[in-house]
């Protein structure tokens, strides 16, 4: 395997030059035994003496102005140890992500904006010192609705000096644009045009947000519940005007993230005011309801595609509008101003192409990062389309999509680059570092027996009907930009011990066994040998927040130089031990020999004594930017086998087969839970779940576990998965990442696979039993 | 409203039995069991989700029946028996549960992880030999949002065989 090009700053690990021992290798997790035990503590477990416990008072409406404040009431209860209010925090600024925000604003822009905070004895307490606080509001009305709100004029901004990202995104149009569309409509023999909407959806971790601060005089300790150690760490430092080496921030475990926690969060905030207020660790823990209400959902989208292609399938044209609900708040880090359009341009090979994507702003709960943000609705969207283009073509779906196979990436505008609208004409096209979407559809299909589909469609059992279908996806993989710098340390001491030293979560990938194995394959180690000193910011350098399945393509290089760094550092005094080069030497299962004669050996811990134990060896290791080219992307395909019930409507999904281009698995058995988890995601966005609000007052209804349907044991049906595995030059062990975005072609599956069984196309999500019933009462009367 | 609070923060004496230890407190009335294994005994093992009955993180075994400790009070709790995730081990190691669940990684995150074995430790006591609808009924009142639910399934079967062939040769569980 060839390291020349692995994306490192300075030193270039050499070739490993032997066969692998660790890597590829399906281990069970590290931090296993303590999950299974109850012994991991999760932040909200964290227990410190003299703890306070914190609440806030979210607004209950989603635009209103704070009139009156009166605190007297809650000030005065027993064990109230500190109330927060506007009136008392002047010029105190939070965060929207990284965006300084005014802390307790007196103009409310949606549900839930912090109005109040309190520390008390304990949570009934603090709860009660909450229903005291009155405050008068003038409740405005909101704008909720996107297409009322865009075509509308733009409206007042009711908001302080400050509301985050204000005029960022409103309105703004970004476009990418190849050849020339109506020329690719002209040319095409088949025109199809349709329009599809998905909702907002939730992240439902089942972990709710919870922190515990500590302060002593000088230095902050915050245990977190975050996917980002040193992201919360500087922004935490930047909003309480902290120097950032006295803030330390730990996360050991995390109860699920989904891009929920890809930031730090404000209850830390919050968490840490009142700590250095009253001098006493706080612990804030939401509710459920709190949860629901104040968290960054997925954007609601709506999206029109119009395809046009030749009778033999080639695709000529493609046109796509889409309009993004951002709800209430903003920035260039958490709304993705193309990241529909830059999908919908990528996936399939078409020369003409105007994409545009539109981002409006309401007083709609706030969005942010959501398992595959905004490429789900995009993907969802143009593989059904493909669907129905195949359909109008009288082509097999699968072949229509290999005959548009895109073997390169267009990279057709500087996104974000024009204020305006980033708009380009021209198009560059660059390869892939590596892509196997070919087979994984290949792959995914031949495993749910797609040549006998017609066979299938035509088992009826009683009122139930049976369909399969397919879709695709890609998506733009490791960030790998400034300030996104991703560093790793090894250690490696005078007793034979190693320390691995990565500045990233665990937030359930299983992030510290892939890189103890990383690094105990370049030491020629077992991965047990390997500690890994992780989600803390105290020992370990800048790290990603752990979230747009980063950790393994952006990390994995770092380990992977740090680790062989180390190495041949201790090749250095192991070579005149076995009185050879340093090149000669190889380690592999804890021992050091010599390449061209495997019998001159020393064990590794041998080796190792000889370190002088006032100097540990240290090896380090820095990912390097991404080049302009290639492209790195991650692929997959799933197919669908499902039935539906024509009397309930309520849909079975009997198998789904996933075929997915990952690059190289470090861990086989981690990479397949990924699949796992992505389905079920998709299965319910496809079919249950949904943030449902108020028309009138905009608030939020679905605040609970049972009005916000996630697929439970019932839902998830067998997984067939498949993991197509190639080299990739630029990562460590060709390991691009798995995690986040196994579930984007769920939902069009499950979509197409409806069609297949009851001829009807469901162009909007979630596809619930009484859209189905509905849709199938309409077809028979126009019979 | 006033007396209500007041009789709600009232103490009561209960004894139980937790994790076969014999355990005697002074709760207030209007604490959960799961606040009292959480708070008071520092068993934060049992996890709270959603302290409404959703999502079963909370689930625990209470006289060889699966509850959610969230939706009971701790002095409704008085005179039970109660295994909590921190009493699924015995002297002997891991409860096969425990090991399949490692071993077939039917967890992510781990956050419902110790309602979910408590859920089918339940269910493997009542019907030692449960097939795959019968583990998928066990867990239908426990989420788990990684989806490891393959995972899950596959690790109870395994686990239900290693139980039956140690019973088989009078290794049980306890």
């Amino acid at each position: 395997m060839a390291t020349s090009k692995l994306l490192v700053k300075g030193f270039k690990p050499p070739l490993l030059d032997r066969e692998l021992t660790v890597v590829g290798k399906p281990l069970n997790r590290r931090d296993a035994l303590e999950k299974v035990t109850g012994k991991a503590a999760y932040s909200g477990d964290i227990k410190l003496p003299d703890m306070l416990y914190g609440k806030i008072l979210g607004c209950p409406h989603p635009r209103a102005r704070i009139i009156k404040i009166d605190t007297r009431k809650a000030e005065a209860l027993p064990g109230v140890a500190a109330v927060l209010t506007k009136e008392n925090t002047k010029g105190w600024r939070t965060y929207w992500y990284k965006v300084p925000q005014i802390a307790f604003p007196e103009c409310i822009t949606y549900e839930g904006q912090e109005v109040a905070a309190v520390a008390a004895e304990d949570i009934p307490t603090a709860q009660r010192a909450l229903d005291l606080i009155d405050v008068e509001y003038e409740i405005l009305t909101p704008m909720l609705d996107k297409e009322e709100t865009i075509a509308s004029p733009p409206w007042p901004l009711i908001a302080d000096e400050e509301y985050p990202g204000s005029d960022v995104y409103d309105r703004k149009k970004y476009v990418i644009k190849r050849g020339d569309i109506d020329k690719g409509f002209e040319e095409a023999d088949v025109i199809v045009e349709d329009t599809y909407t998905t909702q907002a959806s939730c992240h439902g971790t089942i972990q709710t947000r919870a922190c515990v601060t500590s302060w002593d005089g000088h230095n902050l300790t915050v245990w977190d519940a975050i996917q980002g150690v040193w992201n919360t760490k500087e922004t935490l430092a930047t909003s309480l005007g902290l120097d950032p080496d006295n803030v330390r921030v730990i996360v050991k475990y995390l109860g699920g993230g989904f891009g929920s926690k890809a930031w730090s969060q404000r209850i830390t905030y919050y968490a840490a005011k009142l700590a250095m207020i009253t001098g006493r660790p706080v612990r804030i823990e939401r509710s459920r309801r709190e949860e629901f209400v104040n968290h960054s959902r997925r954007w609601d989208c709506k999206m029109t595609i119009k395809m046009g292609a030749k009778k033999d399938g080639t695709l000529t044209a493609i046109y796509q509008t889409a309009l993004v609900n951002i709800g209430a708040a903003a920035n260039e880090e958490n709304y993705y101003c193309v990241q529909i359009i830059w999908h919908t341009s990528n996936l399939h090979a078409c020369p003409n192409v105007y994409l545009e994507q539109v981002g409006v702003y309401t007083n709609l709960q706030i969005t942010g990062p959501t398992r595959s943000p905004l490429n789900k609705p995009a993907i969802f969207a143009l593989e059904s389309h493909m669907d129905k283009m195949a359909v109008a073509l009288d082509m097999d779906p699968l072949a229509f999509r290999l005959k548009n196979y895109a073997t390169d990436c267009s990279i057709s505008a500087e996104f974000g680059a024009y204020p305006d609208a980033a708009v380009s004409h021209k198009e560059t096209k660059i390869p892939y570092s590596s892509k196997n979407l070919d087979e994984c559809m290949k792959l995914a299909t031949e495993a749910i027996g797609w040549k006998n589909r017609s066979a299938k469609r035509s088992t009826r059992h009683g009122t139930k009907r049976r369909g399969i279908g397919m879709a695709s996806y890609l998506v733009f993989q490791g960030i790998g930009l400034m300030p996104y710098a991703a560093n790793a340390d090894v250690d490696i001491n005078h007793d034979g011990t190693v320390a691995l030293r990565v500045g990233v979560v665990d937030i359930g990938g299983g992030q510290q066994t892939i890189f103890s194995m990383i690094a105990a394959e370049e030491l020629g180690v077992s991965a047990d040998d390997v500690t890994v000193v992780y989600g803390d910011t105290q020992g370990t350098r800048y790290g990603p927040s752990c979230h747009a399945s980063r950790a393994t393509p952006e990390l994995g290089p770092a380990v992977l130089q740090a680790a062989a760094e180390a190495r041949q550092k201790l090749f250095e005094i192991a070579a005149p031990l076995l009185k050879t080069g340093v090149e000669e030497l190889r380690s592999q299962n804890g021992k050091i020999y010599l390449a061209s004669d495997p019998s001159k050996v020393m064990p590794f811990r041998e080796v190792c004594n000889k370190i002088d134990p006032d100097h540990p060896i240290r090896g380090s290791g820095s990912r390097a930017p991404n080049p302009n080219a290639p492209m790195f992307s991650t692929f997959g395909a799933q197919a669908v086998e499902l039935e539906v019930d024509t009397e309930t409507g309520l849909v079975d999904i009997l198998k789904i087969t996933a075929a997915h281009d990952f690059g190289k698995a470090i861990n086989p058995k981690l990479c397949v839970s990924q699949i796992y988890g992505g389905i079920g995601f998709g299965i319910g966005f496809a079919l249950s779940e949904e943030g449902i609000y108020d028309p009138r007052t905009g608030k939020l209804l679905s605040t609970n576990l049972h009005h916000y349907k996630m697929p439970t044991s019932l839902d998830v049906p067998a997984i067939h998965a498949i993991l197509t595995e190639d080299e990739d030059p630029y990562f460590a062990y060709s390991a691009k990442g798995a995690g986040e975005n196994t579930n984007a072609p769920t939902p069009p599956a499950i979509r197409n696979a409806i069609y297949d069984a009851i001829g009807i196309w469901f162009n909007d999500l979630p596809i619930t039993p009484d859209k189905i019933i509905n849709a199938l009462n309409a077809k028979k009367k126009k019979r | 409203m006033a007396l209500g609070e007041n009789r709600s923060k009232e103490k009561k004496r209960i004894a139980l039995c937790v994790n076969g230890k014999k355990v005697q407190a002074d709760v207030e009335s209007r604490i959960t069991l799961a606040e009292f294994l959480r708070e008071e005994l520092r068993l934060t093992g049992t996890k709270v989700g959603c302290n409404r009955a959703e999502c079963g993180s909370c689930t625990v075994i209470l006289d060889g029946e699966p509850v959610y400790s969230c939706s009971m009070l701790a002095v409704e709790a008085a005179g039970t028996e109660i295994l909590t995730i921190e009493g699924l081990e015995n002297k002997t190691g891991l409860h096969p549960l425990q090991e399949a669940f490692i071993e077939h990684d039917a967890l992510q995150c781990g956050y419902c992880t110790p309602g979910m074995l408590m859920a089918l430790k339940a269910l493997l006591d009542r019907n030692p030999r449960p097939e795959e609808c019968d583990i998928r009924d066990a867990i239908d009142g426990n989420f788990c949002r990684c989806g490891s639910y393959p995972n899950i399934i596959n690790a109870t079967l395994d686990a239900s065989k290693k139980l039956l062939k140690g019973n088989r040769s009078n290794h049980g569980d306890k």
